[in-house]
């Protein structure tokens, strides 16, 4: 065999090849060992990618949310401060981890004596948290289109699994908060029915639950989280029946929007969110905390229940 | 003086700060709301090396925004102060910080990281101060006296009022702050080996007890628990016993003259480590105050070469011309252009603004709202990068879009029903039931008493007992039109089974403010739940007839005016609007607009903008036609479809 080898025709390639030349080999070597390599990166990369269980944060603005994921975000990373907070402008998406003594709710499916469950303290689950900014101008634009992209997203990885609305207890005794603060959840629980109605039976839908955070506990002016529901309750009823007399949108002559839905059923019940839960399948909890509690405590000691909440959904 | 420094992201987390004396959170919170989200306060156009300032309560704010990082740097400080040097400091501490950070501020962990910027900042303020830090100097040696006690307020007293004493004294405390932070770790071990540390610390703190000035002292004590950064590097015991042997004498000032160097000494007896730091800082204190130079050298030359770096690269990428270099560019620059990845410049959007302002005053849009929406699109461009396959016309766009839908949606939605309800029929004791009034005003014929009877007819609807006053009592026939409309919507309303309506009227000739306050008594007594008043329509640059809207906004003090504005004006809705929004006095500003006769316009609709941008007052209804039922709301949406149509 001549060493001007013959690269015009396929037998003069193959014969190359098995030739036992110096770049059959080195490709040969190049092949045995790199295609290992870059599975392991592909394979490695897959494992790696973001945790696919996000929570959205919501509420108006100086409720506590950017605290809230900063301090979710310190305690994840194990500082022992959470840097103050100003007005968000943008919206975040931060990666935090659970504690492991939080329980999570598909634990209910694991026997206790399941090895995985001692290895959360090594391997602790990691979810996901989208602060949106509350204030008024930006709720629409930011907070509202989030909810509804991530709510009807199909995509494994923005799937929305809860929803966290915060809620300045210490403010709600003010009747324009309170009106505010309603407002907003009347929309966003609005949009969650419309949600939970339009899922096709045959193809049910995993519903998406609200977590209304009760923050600031441990000011002197605010309200137990049993009082903060009563009075969303009742406010979320007059809303809903003002909205059902109020003006038609600009749009509607266009015909661009659909027709106008009210929250909860038709009926002149007072509205309630058992009875939103009850029929409309949207479930909603108060729990109160605080994310500034004691300094003597640990870090985060307040936001215990609603992390436990978020281990549930998990 | 600077009152704080904060460097805080878009996404509202500190990242750093720094105060001499408590700032409130509500002040950066309201510059944030004011200038960021809703643009009430636009700033002036910058001229080279001024940033913008907000002023709040007794506090002027500077700030910078640097795009690329998300990042805004806020100094305080106090308004009646002059300071020229603010701006040279906000510019060189963001591009230290910047440079210094880079890395740490893209990562995932930027917004929960310690940034141990304090001695960097330290010496800025003071190279800055000394530069032009006469005016300074001269006021300290007649304010002495009064120091002390007010300085020891950062440890949770109330604020003492703004006096220059404070103002003054708080370089100071920078001043010892940062002398303390010169034993950093790195530094300590070499020369805690050269010296008995007791020893040395005893004669080390005797030099400038002895030389300088009980205030100085202090400076160096309180800075201990002013800055945060410092607690975490400094050894606990410093601090503590600091904290606890302050004495505070009967008129609750602290009392600091007896025994400051024991107690500094008494716990560095009993850990090693902690009178090493104290030596080294010490010393090297006392040498420099000798010299009349305070600055840590390395950092200073650190932070010297950080700058000038920054001032060449800027000089090189304005310097980088040539033929070959520019055509490259040129090159590069289109085909980013189609790519996207392309860092957007000044010059680069320069046309299709142009292009884009022309669009909008197509729509008619006035003149200076949108040159300002302009401006305001450009400021957010510059320097951004544009998406993956993302042209500048698309950036553009939907930076264009985006803040038309900030300035349309309200900041807090109007749900007139609501609100009309928690008045009529309020659900605490406290209020007693009162009858909600309404009020419209607006320029000769664009509609007033139209609007209000269909607004009228709304309320209807909603079974209401609305009482028309009809308080025009200038123009001839205004009130025989108002009995036309009432009559009509009586008898549409007792065919519909609703609500109720009556006509208050006082003839012509009569005071518009007391016929209003008449209407109001009259629907209070005859348990009427809204009053809806009709004022005459006035030319808005006619002074005369514009002030006596004053009067009449205190006398018939309603819960909503109403201004009516037309679709169809121009350029002169901004003038319109923002004479209107100040007729009415000190405190008392209108509550929504009426844009009537939308029907006529199709899409070009920007007077909603022009409005909306002049005063920050939302759009309440839209008229849409000529029947009773042609009102509606706004749909920020629908509006900006139009728009960018």
């Amino acid at each position: 065999m001549s060493s001007q080898a013959n690269w015009n025709s396929v037998t003069g390639i193959a014969t190359l090849l098995f030739d036992g030349n110096l770049v059959a080999i080195a490709i040969a070597i190049l092949f045995t060992f790199g295609v290992p390599i870059t599975l392991h990166i592909l394979f490695f990369r897959a494992v790696a990618s973001p945790p696919s269980s996000n929570f959205l944060l919501l509420g108006p603005s100086g409720a506590g949310k950017t605290a809230f994921t900063t301090l979710l975000e310190a305690k994840s990373s194990l500082s022992n401060t959470s840097p103050s907070t100003h007005t968000s402008q943008q919206s975040t998406l931060v990666t935090v981890t659970l504690p492991p003594t939080v329980p999570t709710g598909s634990n209910r499916y694991r026997s206790v004596n399941d090895p995985s469950l001692k290895e959360a303290t090594r391997n602790p689950i990691r979810y996901r948290v989208r602060d949106t900014p509350g204030h008024g101008k930006l709720r629409a634009s930011q907070g509202i289109s989030e909810l509804q992209a991530m709510s009807q997203s199909k995509d494994i990885k923005t799937k929305l699994r809860g929803v966290v609305f915060m809620v300045d207890t210490a403010a709600l005794l003010d009747e324009a908060t309170l009106r505010d603060t309603a407002t907003y959840l009347h929309d966003v629980l609005l949009i969650l029915q419309k949600r939970a109605k339009n899922g096709s039976s045959s193809k049910r839908t995993t519903e998406i639950p609200v977590l209304v955070a009760a923050n600031k506990l441990d000011l002197f002016t605010a309200l137990p989280p049993g009082a903060v529901k009563e009075k969303l309750e009742s406010e979320i009823d007059r809303i809903r029946k003002s909205k059902t007399k109020g003006l038609l949108d600009a749009s509607a002559d266009s015909g661009l929007m659909d027709d106008e839905e009210i929250l909860g059923n038709d009926d002149q019940e007072a509205f309630s969110f058992k009875l939103l839960e009850h029929e409309v399948g949207v479930k909603v909890e108060v729990v109160g905390g605080s994310v500034k509690g004691d300094p003597q405590e640990e870090l985060g000691s307040g936001v215990r229940r609603w992390e436990e909440w978020i281990g549930m959904c998990l | 003086m600077l009152e704080a420094f904060e460097i805080l992201t878009a996404s509202g987390v500190v990242l750093w700060s720094k105060s001499y004396a408590p700032v409130g959170a509500h002040i950066i919170n309201s510059l944030i709301n004011d200038v960021f989200i809703e643009e009430k306060v636009v700033p002036q156009s910058p001229a080279a090396g001024v940033s913008p300032a907000y002023k709040k309560e007794k506090y002027t704010l500077k700030w910078k925004r640097v795009k690329e990082f998300d990042l805004i740097f806020v100094a305080v400080y106090q308004s009646l102060l002059h300071l020229g040097w603010i701006d040279k400091l906000l510019e060189n501490i963001s591009t230290i910080f910047i440079d210094l950070y880079k890395d740490q501020v893209r990562g995932n962990r930027a917004r929960i990281q310690t940034y141990r910027f304090d001695q960097y900042f330290e010496q800025q303020v003071r190279e800055l101060e000394d530069s032009r830090g006469s005016f300074v100097e001269e006021y300290v040696p007649e304010t002495g006296e009064k120091k002390d006690p007010l300085v020891s307020s950062d440890n949770g007293g109330p604020p003492p009022p703004s006096a220059p004493g404070l103002v003054k004294a708080q370089p100071r405390a920078a001043l010892g702050g940062a002398t303390s932070d010169e034993g950093t770790p790195p530094s300590t071990p070499d020369i805690s080996r050269t010296s008995t540390p007791q020893g040395h610390l005893l004669t080390a703190k005797a030099g400038p007890g002895g030389r300088g000035s009980r205030r100085a002292r202090k400076a160096a004590n309180s800075s201990a628990n002013a800055s945060s950064g410092d607690e975490a590097r400094k050894g606990k015991p410093v601090k503590t016993p600091a904290k606890k042997m302050r004495k505070w004498d009967a008129s609750g000032m602290a009392d600091e003259d007896d025994g400051e160097i024991l107690d500094y000494s008494a716990p560095a007896e009993g850990d090693a480590a902690v009178p090493a730091v104290e030596a080294v800082s010490a010393e090297d204190w006392g040498r420099r105050t000798g010299k009349g130079e305070f600055v840590l050298k390395e950092l200073g030359e650190e932070v010297q070469s950080i700058l000038d770096h920054a001032d060449a690269e800027k000089s090189k990428s304005t310097a980088s011309s040539g033929v070959v270099g520019s055509g490259f560019n040129a090159i590069g620059g289109f085909f980013r252009n189609v790519v996207g990845g392309k860092v957007l410049t000044e010059s680069d959007l320069q046309k299709p603004l142009k292009a884009m302002e022309e669009h909008l005053l197509k729509k008619n849009v006035a003149r200076e709202a949108a040159v300002r929406l302009c401006e305001g699109v450009q400021r957010e461009l510059v320097g951004k990068k544009t998406g993956n396959f993302q042209s500048i016309d698309a950036a553009l766009r939907v930076a264009m879009e985006s803040s038309l839908r900030k300035i349309l949606t309200p900041t807090s939605s109007l749900d007139l029903l609501r609100e009309i309800n928690a008045v009529v029929s309020p659900t605490t004791n406290q209020q007693t039931p009162r009858p909600y009034v309404m009020s419209i005003v607006g320029v000769n014929g664009v509609g007033k008493s139209t609007n209000l009877s269909k607004i009228c007819y709304f309320l209807l609807q909603n079974k209401y007992r609305v009482l028309i006053a009809a308080c025009d009592t200038f123009r001839s026939g205004a009130v025989e039109q108002l009995r036309v409309h009432a009559d009509r919507l009586k008898e549409l309303s007792v065919r519909e089974n609703a609500g109720d309506v009556e006509i208050y009227q006082k003839g012509y000739g009569k005071d518009a403010a007391n016929v209003a306050k008449d209407a109001v008594d009259y629907a209070a007594a005859n348990k009427f739940d809204v009053v809806l008043i009709d004022t005459a329509g006035r030319r808005h640059n006619d002074q005369r007839l514009m002030s006596s809207l004053e009067k009449f906004a205190k006398f018939a003090n309603p819960d909503k005016i109403f201004m009516v504005g037309e679709a169809l004006v121009g350029t002169d809705s901004v003038m319109q609007a923002r004479n209107f929004n100040q007729a009415f006095g000190t405190g008392r500003n209108l509550d929504g607009f009426i844009i009537s006769k939308c029907d006529t316009v199709g899409d070009m609709v920007g007077t909603l903008v022009s409005m909306v941008h002049a005063t920050g007052i939302p759009i309440v209804f839209l008229g849409v036609g000529q029947h009773y039922g042609d009102l509606r709301g706004l749909s920020v949406p629908w509006a900006v479809d139009l728009l960018m149509k």
